[in-house]
């Protein structure tokens, strides 16, 4: 019942929507373009001069840009990992007990709630050598404490206070996939005598694909980009060894005034992410069309 | 074998939720307390530290930070909605957009925030809106769009066409359908958005941190003000008080929806 007047009204509905990127995301591309090409300080902010793909060359050439792709490669992938492979297991074990009790997810939950730049300060007190009570009780009982932000433990600390903060977003994709698998098939699997390992390998874990790879690039994505609880926790700190890819343009920018060639690193970034979005993308389509095929 | 359930999850609460018990106890020591005893038992539980962030202003003034997080992630939020709620109706209803628009927005969510903060400080300085709660809101309302967005979507691909079918055979327009039809419908949606979009903007600290710098500060980066350079180290006590009151409103927000979140949550991710 599709009408061309309709569409047209279509169209209008969507127009306030459109009007907003087009403010708030073209006219920035735009900016970054110019401002990717140029010589351009806080002071000549207004009349960049145009140096070609010098920013660029610069951007590619400084080993501190390469260090913080490694950086936010490995946490991103490692983030990812660990917290899905403990979301999972978490959301299969406790699943009659958080089906029966609501309120656990709730508990479960919570640390979502809190901006992660908070939960970054919070660990500043949680880790603090004199005022933090993990130090205070690991000395207690083993007689020592690791320095947790120094440029060798860092990089670790960070990936556990991102997975302890992010696994229950896992956990809940997982909760809610695995209820959603009718209780028919498992009573079917139990019929035909299957245990309960081998249902959960054969049946319950390929159900869930789906939404397990879903939870990890989301993950991913979150951990590459990460930039609250990096910055209020260890600053850039930690000898560089926790510089993200994210803390990096913002340390290019503001510290380091050099506008041109952080706009050309997140130029670099965004285009990056361009294009692996993109290629997702055509292999989700390619997937559905095969499967259709099929 | 529930016994070993309950276990585990008492394990893993405690764990995810450290830092905020730590920072809940470290609130109610006094600054004596915290030096000789850094443990989870409080000795002699006090007020002072919330007493002295609420009542004195002089240096940082938290209400002004609470405040402005306040402005700012309403904005953010209801903006978000005002947007996205008639482009979704659309998207569903008559299939405009739906190629182009709707991935565009929804891939919105991957792409790193540090890309638009620097082309958006320029634009703000240009037009004067750097450090006023409006311009905060409005790039809220950039992080909101994608997740609002799939949520109506979800919302209103759940609604029975006939429904508005034929209020449309009465020729009403599509602005008093939404109205008076799809928006009451899905009204514990738009809810639950608008409650999940004023916590993400709450949270938020690169924009707060990029683009105010004194009049517009939200509580993300002015709690971390407390941290920074009082000569003679941090207040721990005022620190951990001043994060627990910032902590509290996403915090009780989504205690009081999570039920509703769990559901939008991961439609929103599935489907984008």
């Amino acid at each position: 019942m599709r009408t061309i007047p309709q569409q047209r009204e279509g169209r209008l509905l969507l127009v306030p929507l459109v009007t907003f990127l087009l403010v708030f995301l073209s006219f920035p591309a735009l900016v970054d373009i110019v401002y990717a090409l140029s010589d351009v300080t806080f002071q000549t902010m207004r009349a960049p001069e145009l140096v070609g793909l010098r920013n660029f060359g610069t951007v590619l050439a400084d080993p501190e840009f390469w260090s913080a792709c490694w950086f936010s490669l490995r946490f991103g992938g490692l983030t990812a990992f660990i917290e899905c492979a403990l979301g999972l297991a978490l959301a299969i074990f406790l699943s009659p007990i958080v089906c029966r009790y609501g309120w656990t997810i709730a508990i479960l939950m919570l640390p979502m709630m809190v901006a992660p730049s908070m939960v970054g300060l919070m660990y500043r007190l949680v880790l603090h050598e004199f005022a933090g009570p993990l130090p205070y009780y690991l000395t207690l009982w083993s007689g020592t404490s690791p320095a947790f932000l120094d440029a060798g433990h860092a990089f670790w600390t960070l990936v556990v206070v991102e997975v302890l903060q992010w696994t229950p977003f896992a956990f809940l994709l997982f909760h809610v996939a695995y209820i959603s698998i009718s209780s028919e098939i498992r009573e079917a699997a139990a019929m035909d005598k299957a245990g309960a390992w081998r249902i959960l390998w054969r049946i319950e874990l390929p159900m869930m694909k789906a939404t397990i790879a879903i939870a990890l690039g989301i993950r991913f994505i979150d951990g590459f980009r990460v930039f609250d609880n990096v910055f209020t926790l260890t600053g850039a700190g930690a000898g560089g060894s926790t510089t993200s890819l994210s803390i990096y343009i913002y340390q290019s920018f503001f510290k380091g005034g050099q506008i041109g060639q952080a706009v050309a690193a997140s130029a670099l970034l965004f285009f990056t992410s361009l294009i692996v979005l993109y290629a997702g993308g055509m292999l989700k389509s390619y997937r559905e069309r095969r499967r259709v095929a099929a | 074998m529930n016994i070993l359930r309950w276990l585990v999850f008492g394990i893993a609460a405690i764990a995810m939720n450290f830092p905020v018990i730590v920072t809940l106890i470290t609130s109610f020591k006094s600054a004596k307390e915290i030096a000789m005893n850094p443990g989870l038992i409080v000795q002699a539980p006090t007020f002072a530290n919330y007493a002295r962030v609420l009542t004195d202003t002089s240096r940082f003034n938290i209400y002004a930070y609470l405040f402005n997080s306040t402005v700012a992630a309403f904005i953010g939020s209801f903006l978000a909605l005002l947007l996205t709620l008639p482009a979704a109706y659309a998207i569903v209803r008559t299939g405009v957009g739906k190629k182009h628009l709707l991935p565009v927005v929804a891939n919105l969510r991957a792409v790193p925030l540090v890309v638009f903060a620097i082309p958006l400080y320029m634009m703000f300085q240009f037009v004067g809106l750097l450090d006023t709660r409006i311009g905060l809101g409005l790039i809220l309302t950039i992080v909101n769009l994608p997740l609002s967005l799939m949520m109506m979507v979800n919302a209103i691909s759940d609604i029975p066409g006939e429904i508005d079918e034929a209020a449309r055979m009465d020729r009403a327009s599509a602005f008093v359908i939404l109205r008076r039809i799809v928006g009451p419908v899905i009204r514990p949606a738009i809810v639950t958005a608008f409650i999940f979009g004023f916590i993400t903007a709450w949270n938020e600290y690169l924009f707060g941190l990029m683009l105010t710098t004194r009049q517009a500060v939200p509580i993300t980066v002015g709690s971390s003000f407390f941290f920074s350079a009082s000569g003679g180290g941090v207040q721990w006590g005022i620190a951990s008080a001043v994060m627990v009151l910032g902590a509290m409103p996403p915090a009780i927000l989504g205690c009081l929806i999570y039920r509703q979140l769990t559901g939008s949550m991961t439609a929103g991710a599935v489907k984008g």
